[in-house]
């Protein structure tokens, strides 16, 4: 589906700038879409959202930097490059706080517009390459027994085979084999790998 | 009627649209006696039926559904159709529109009020538009004219009035040979009057169609054809004099509004009352007078002379009279009184030195204050320039170049750099310094929509909702535009500032021209925060005062000094729903 395909969404106010940039990315060989206010943009916000956003600070409505707390939620993988009218330091410091891809000042050349997209296209790739993995990843720890979840879960934080035993209330020898189960189930060898896993799908972060 | 509990709401009708002249004079006679007299608490209404323009029934239709439909919740308790044709309306689409409302009526004669076959309740102000007597007046000026030509339109309010005429003056006429120029084309006019004897008296009627179909406002047509006249064109109208009219008889418009706005008072007050008819006088135009050899001895008694020079003697007998006193009497006091007034001008012209140093040290504050907001300005379409020519850099690189979009992006480009050139005019003019005040004459409305756009930017940025309700029709002033615009600037930043910890979806900035009392122009300037403290009302003009940890105090001062400058005044109250409202009221200029 085109609406899949990586997409520039350029989100101004200003027509004439929106018609201007959105043609030349168009002619530069970019899939590009074009909105007019933040809310807009929200309201057509495509499944997934493939692309980044090309997005202007001062919007009537929804303001760029107020967007962009929006999509945090409900687009968290699209990247943001500003293009302004106005080199306001302190908005753009918040911006790039708040993890914008970059900040560029109107009137920008194409090569560096067109720079700032391509990074932001690839960091969109990338994220959304690990978030590929990571669903895989929580697919495989959702597979798991209530059982084997429990051990994991007493695995990764280190703990001995017969402190889970002690703390389950069963064998050394039943962890032993669950642990085991885990392992191929989730398709690693040691330790290590099994630890990586619980940090990125978020698990050491949840259990204190 | 349960007025009594609540503010009377008054709807007045227009017939046409906002350029007829005849009836926004009555309208404003309406409106400035209505105000007047209730100390203005009372709710005015004003609709313009535009029916010169769009005579057909479906918009008669239309509008009467519009405005039932508007006025839903709101029924007015007075109506005041200006004319025949609101009258018409009205009668037609009383119901849904104004149930319970009392209706007044003027503008037309008793004949026409018959016609119309009103009802019993409504009551009104005749006026009757009497050719005959403004045909005799024409006579007792030009006692040797042996030629009389009537002139009239070809819509059917022309017509009719033409018809009228014929019935009125076939008696005058029988001394005269009499010709009817009708049918015919604005040209036509203007070429046959040019021909004609000079021992002739032209009658002009109305004017709102020529034969070909082109419509006009009747004092318009009437200019023209007073232009190329070789003889006196009297008229029934008010507003032909100026135009290039002798003059006629008839009730004026203000007349006629203070004669309807006091039937609606009574109608308010809940009495009853009958139809009355407004006074008709002789009015001239004294140059025309002149023009012509027309001597004023023959003037009917009673008449009034526009535009009439006085004599040397007349306007300035008292100066005459005290120079002569001093002189004889002590010749030392008038040395004494001049060097006293050279005095006095050099301290003028001394303060209007530092007045323009200091407008300008404040017009410079301002443009410091607005540098962001000009920046984007000119940013935006320099941005869109730049991505404009890069993207037809590309486009032309490739190999079959999409020639039409070429031609559409150099469309785009030449659009946004007369964008960026208007920006900077309009900094340009911000900081110029001038030495000399420029005084024209120039909209209100205009001057203040133009600061509007100067501050779009810093609005947006600022999260503040501009709302600006300027008075539909010309506001001619007479100062230093940028000297005005700059006081709009300095109140509508100051109007900014003080939203600064009102929350972002409050931020109103709301700009307003009105009529004020003795043909002034107010435009206000009101905010949504927190206001000014009352003890603190009197002293904001004051130099020096601030409350701002960055202000100057001085913005204001100057803002008084300005306006004080044009013989306008400037004030500043809260408003009963909260914020500040600044008002600055200014003297209209004379047209013409």
């Amino acid at each position: 589906m085109s609406q899949m395909e990586p997409t520039v969404h350029i989100v101004d106010d200003d027509q004439s700038v929106r018609t201007a940039v959105g043609r030349l990315l168009s002619v530069s060989g970019y899939q590009v879409a074009l909105y007019e206010s933040g809310d807009q943009f929200l309201h057509q916000l495509p499944g997934g959202g493939a692309g980044c956003v090309l997005l202007d600070l001062d919007l009537p409505g929804l303001s760029g930097l107020e967007l962009q707390n929006r999509l945090l939620e409900k687009a968290p993988l699209l990247p943001i490059v500003y293009l302004s009218g106005r080199g306001d330091i302190r908005a753009s410091v918040r911006a790039i706080k708040a993890g914008a891809e970059d900040f560029l000042e109107k009137p920008a050349p194409a090569s560096v517009v067109v720079e700032a997209i391509d990074r932001a296209l690839a960091q969109y790739e990338k994220r959304r390459l690990e978030h590929e993995r990571i669903d895989t990843l929580r697919a495989l720890v959702a597979a798991l027994t209530p059982r084997e979840a429990e051990v994991f879960a007493l695995i990764v934080r280190g703990y001995l085979n017969k402190q889970i035993a002690y703390s389950l209330g069963t064998s050394e020898r039943t962890v032993k084999a669950h642990r085991h189960r885990v392992m191929e189930k989730l398709g690693v060898r040691s330790l290590a790998e099994v630890v990586s896993i619980a940090e990125r799908t978020g698990m050491l972060d949840h259990q204190v | 009627m349960e007025i009594a509990r609540r503010v009377p709401r008054i709807l007045i009708l227009y017939p046409y649209d906002e350029r007829i002249v005849a009836t926004t004079e009555a309208g404003e006679a309406v409106r400035t006696r209505l105000l007047e007299v209730t100390n203005a608490k009372i709710e005015l209404f004003s609709e313009f039926l535009d029916l010169s323009r769009f005579p057909e029934r479906e918009h008669l239709e239309r509008m009467a559904r519009y405005l039932s439909a508007k006025y839903a919740d709101r029924q007015p308790d007075v109506v005041i159709a200006l004319g025949e044709e609101s009258a018409r309306f009205i009668v037609q689409n009383r119901n849904g529109l104004a149930d319970h409302a009392k209706i007044i009526f003027g503008g037309f004669s008793r004949a026409t009020a018959n016609n119309l076959k009103l009802p019993d309740d409504m009551i009104g102000a005749l006026s009757e538009f009497d050719i005959l007597k403004t045909a005799e007046m024409a006579r007792r000026l030009q006692p040797q004219a042996h030629h009389l030509y009537i002139i009239g339109g070809s819509a059917d309010f022309d017509r009719a009035w033409l018809a009228t005429a014929r019935t009125d003056l076939a008696n005058f006429s029988k001394d005269y040979e009499t010709t009817y120029l009708e049918n015919l084309t604005i040209e036509e006019f203007t070429r046959r009057v040019a021909e004609l004897p000079r021992d002739s008296i032209i009658l002009a009627l109305t004017i709102f169609k020529d034969s070909s179909g082109s419509n006009f406002i009747p004092r318009e047509a009437i200019r023209q054809i007073a232009q190329t006249a070789s003889a006196p064109i009297y008229g029934p109208y008010p507003t032909y004099i100026d135009y290039g009219a002798v003059g006629g008889n008839f009730v004026t418009f203000n007349s006629l509004g203070t004669t309807m706005a006091d039937l609606a008072l009574g109608a308010i007050a809940g009495k009853g009352g009958s139809s009355v008819d407004a006074p008709p006088t002789y009015v001239v135009d004294a140059r025309q007078l002149r023009h012509w050899g027309l001597s004023a001895a023959n003037l009917p008694p009673g008449a009034i002379q526009m535009f009439k020079e006085k004599t040397f003697w007349e306007q300035y007998h008292y100066v005459i009279i005290a120079t002569l006193a001093v002189i004889t009497a002590q010749g030392v006091v008038i040395t004494g009184l001049l060097i006293e007034r050279r005095r006095r001008r050099k301290a003028q012209s001394e303060s209007h030195r530092r007045l323009l140093e200091v407008v300008h040290l404040n017009q410079s504050a301002t443009a410091g204050a607005l540098s962001a907001s000009i920046a984007h300005e000119l940013n935006q379409p320099l941005g869109a320039i730049r991505s404009n020519a890069e993207a037809a850099a590309v486009i032309l690189r490739s190999e079959t170049p999409d020639l039409k979009l070429i031609e559409q992006i150099l469309v785009d480009i030449r659009d946004d750099d007369q964008r960026a050139h208007e920006v900077i005019s309009q900094v340009r003019n911000l900081l110029k310094k001038r030495g000399d005040i420029d005084c024209q004459t120039f909209d209100l409305n205009d001057v203040a929509a133009s600061a509007i756009k100067i501050l779009h930017g810093e609005a947006l940025r600022r999260g503040v909702a501009v709302h600006t309700y300027p008075l539909p029709r010309k506001l001619p002033i007479r100062a230093d535009k940028v000297h005005v615009q700059q006081v709009i600037l300095n109140l509508a930043t100051n109007a900014m500032d003080a939203m600064l910890d009102v929350a972002a979806c409050d931020r109103r900035l709301i700009i307003e021209t009105a009529l004020a009392r003795g043909s002034k122009v107010e435009l206000s300037v009101s905010d949504t925060g927190r206001g000014i403290p009352d003890g603190q009302l009197a002293s904001v003009f004051e130099p020096f005062f601030t409350t701002k940890p960055t202000g100057t105090g001085l913005g204001l001062s100057i803002a008084r000094a300005i306006v004080e400058t044009y013989g306008g005044k400037i004030s500043a109250g809260n408003r009963p729903q909260g914020g500040a409202i600044f008002r600055i009221v200014l003297p209209l200029a004379q047209s013409g």
